[in-house]
């Protein structure tokens, strides 16, 4: 079937609430409205106002709140609305979500889960176009999570509600309503993806290009156009930024000799930062030349959508990034 | 109130033990036996020794900074308290959290944050466990004056109200955030308990160095809390006997008004003195209490120090479940 990335979060949600009644969902207009992005649509009318509950605007006790329900025996998932709305809860999901455990001891979990719609989309501007997962790699204790297509999304989904540490779970905005062909057969067969698994989308021989989110499609039509000019580049998907399985993305630059980053955040300290500085530490005597980083410019997201679109890199400018390197 | 005997005296070995508690702490620092900070209660122990009083088996606590002994009158053994304070395995979180962080959940203990009233909300979402669990319990969510300010305060008691949570905010009102007196900061004469009327809270502000009218006022909004009314708020006047951490010299506010508070305002010894007028302690008895925990935590000191501490190939260890 044709399943849109939405579908997947939603169903997700639902299937993991049926088998898990200890799971709740909380977060601004995901009750009756079903979520802005119609994330949470039909939980409300299949589990009742005590589980599926809106809250105020108040992104401080949404994150807060989890914790503590988390640790007594409930397993939040819970809503931010845009990721750029983390920053608003930023200590509590840095010093209480992410360092509870390590600072109150091994008796203490936080299985719970922080969703949030991430990234630029058709003029939201500077305050609800922001990507976050470079500013909690920095938080020791917690998990981040990106997926870049429905069936990534629905098995990530489950991993993170199932896992018993905190996990802040980032999805694209412009993918929520791009289709993923799935066999029905795989879609309901109550399938995980491990947190921590990097995916080798494509692979090739030449480049390794690291994607993250919204830049894996982008990244997989720059590989098609490549290809045809006898570049062959392999894409992989890190999927979790935190654990990062630096396995699977240093076997592949063992084999291409060469690795490139692109991500939808600025580029200053952003994800490409953290890795090319890693790839480098770690990977020195295989890399063949520099590791490049292909990221949004370091501006505050331009309203006008023309200058969005040109903000954060495109089709043409990775394929533009990829042949420099080879040349 | 009348009170049974087993209850007055019950209630004086808790006030006592967190004295003798906050006493030894601060001396322990003194001689360089503490590897961080202590944040001494000594003088604040009655707003949180006649709260937690009213509580029920079930109930969860998010204690504050100070006192650093409230754990010991929930359950937790002194050497593990010791071990937590001294930076040993012995300590709840193997020293990795220290003197704020101290305490068990079993003894419903939740926790705490070093950034203050970042925390909360987390006593609303344990609160949220007890509502979907339908449990006759509630929780106590401490904090101090100079907390009362933060946002995240309010946006957690906005929460707790909405949803007519079981959450008593309980402030501790001892006049100083750090250096900065409650008149320069806080706009209500009450820090708290002036705010609640906001969120439709009830409520009580109690002297906070008088452990029965503390309790009185605590088992009447505990009493409502628990009847599934919603959140209330308790306020308990007190005074920071010492600074805000040991070597604090205190040289912004006057020596004889803080003088005044600890000859009269003493809550252990005005407890003494009332249970001794009724014959119900003796000086006598009330003086190897004294001596016989001071026994007690010496032990628990002495094996703290004793134990291992953490080693660097357990750094990371408890980081993930």
């Amino acid at each position: 079937m044709k399943v849109p990335y939405v579908k997947a979060i939603n169903d997700a949600l639902k299937e993991e609430m049926r088998r898990d009644g200890r799971i709740v969902v909380y977060g601004e207009d995901v009750a009756e409205f079903g979520g802005i992005f119609g994330e949470t649509r039909g939980l409300l009318e299949e589990f009742g106002p005590k589980r599926v509950r809106n809250t105020p605007i108040a992104e401080t006790a949404i994150v807060a709140s989890a914790a503590g329900a988390a640790m007594t025996g409930l397993r939040p998932c819970v809503e931010l609305m845009y990721a750029d709305f983390t920053m608003v809860a930023f200590t509590e999901i840095f010093h209480v979500v992410s360092k509870w455990r390590y600072m109150h001891g091994p008796e203490y979990k936080l299985p719970l889960v922080i969703r949030c719609a991430s990234g630029s989309s058709n003029g939201a501007g500077a305050e609800h176009s922001n990507v976050v997962e470079s500013l909690f790699m920095h938080a020791p204790g917690l998990t981040v999570v990106t997926p870049s297509c429905a069936y990534d999304a629905k098995g990530l989904l489950k991993s993170a509600i199932r896992s018993d540490n905190p996990v802040l779970f980032c999805e694209p905005k412009q993918l929520y309503q791009v289709k993923q062909d799935i066999a029905d057969s795989v879609y309901e067969s109550d399938y995980t993806i491990p947190i921590g698994a990097a995916d080798v989308k494509r692979p090739g021989r030449d480049v390794t290009l690291v994607a993250v989110g919204l830049m894996v499609p982008r990244a997989l039509e720059a590989a098609e156009k490549l290809s045809a000019e006898g570049i062959e580049v392999e894409v992989v998907d890190p999927r979790t930024l935190a654990p990062l399985d630096t396995d699977t993305i240093y076997q592949s630059i063992r084999k291409t000799h060469r690795a490139a980053v692109v991500e939808e955040g600025n580029k200053t300290a952003g994800v490409g930062a953290e890795l090319a500085a890693r790839f480098q530490e770690e990977q020195y005597d295989e890399l063949d030349g520099p590791v490049v980083r292909i990221a949004a410019l370091d501006v505050p997201m331009p309203y006008n959508i023309p200058m969005e679109k040109y903000a954060i890199p495109d089709v043409e400018r990775i394929c533009a990034s990829i042949r420099a390197m080879m040349k | 109130m009348r009170y049974s005997k087993e209850f007055l005296l019950e209630l004086h070995k808790n006030l006592l033990e967190t004295r003798l508690l906050e006493e030894k702490m601060k001396d322990l620092y003194a001689q360089g036996r503490v590897p961080g900070h202590v944040h001494s209660g000594v003088g604040q122990e009655a707003a949180y020794v006649g709260t937690l009083s009213t509580r029920k088996p079930g109930d969860y606590f998010k204690l504050t900074h100070r006192p650093t002994a409230m754990p010991r009158m929930l359950g937790t053994p002194l050497e593990m308290l010791f071990g937590e304070l001294l930076a040993k395995k012995t300590g709840n979180s193997g020293g990795r959290g220290g003197s704020l962080h101290i305490g068990e959940l079993r003894t419903g203990v939740l926790g705490m944050s070093g950034t203050l009233g970042c925390d909360a909300g987390v006593a609303v979402g344990a609160a949220l466990t007890i509502d979907m669990e339908d449990r006759d319990n509630i929780v106590y969510m401490f904090m101090g004056d100079g907390t009362s300010s933060r946002g995240p305060v309010y946006e957690a008691m906005n929460l707790a109200a909405a949803w007519k949570l079981p959450v008593l905010f309980i402030c501790e009102n001892n006049q100083y955030a750090i250096s900065t007196h409650v008149s320069a900061s806080i706009p209500v004469e009450n820090a708290l308990a002036d705010r609640a009327a906001g969120y439709g809270m009830p409520a009580r502000v109690a002297d906070g160095t008088d452990v029965l009218a503390v309790y009185e006022a605590a088992e009447e909004m505990s009493a409502y809390v628990r009847s599934g009314k919603g959140p209330a708020v308790l306020e308990c006047k007190d005074y920071r006997w010492r600074g805000h951490f040991e070597g604090d010299q205190c040289a912004y506010r006057d020596a004889a008004a803080a003088r005044e508070w600890m000859e009269k305002r003493d809550c252990v010894k005005n407890l003494e003195a009332m249970l001794t007028e009724q014959g119900l302690l003796t000086p006598e008895e009330a003086a190897a209490m004294r001596e016989s925990f001071d026994a007690e935590m010496e032990a628990a000191i002495a094996q703290a120090e004793a134990a291992p501490a953490m080693t660097p190939d357990e750094i990371y260890d408890g980081l993930y479940a």
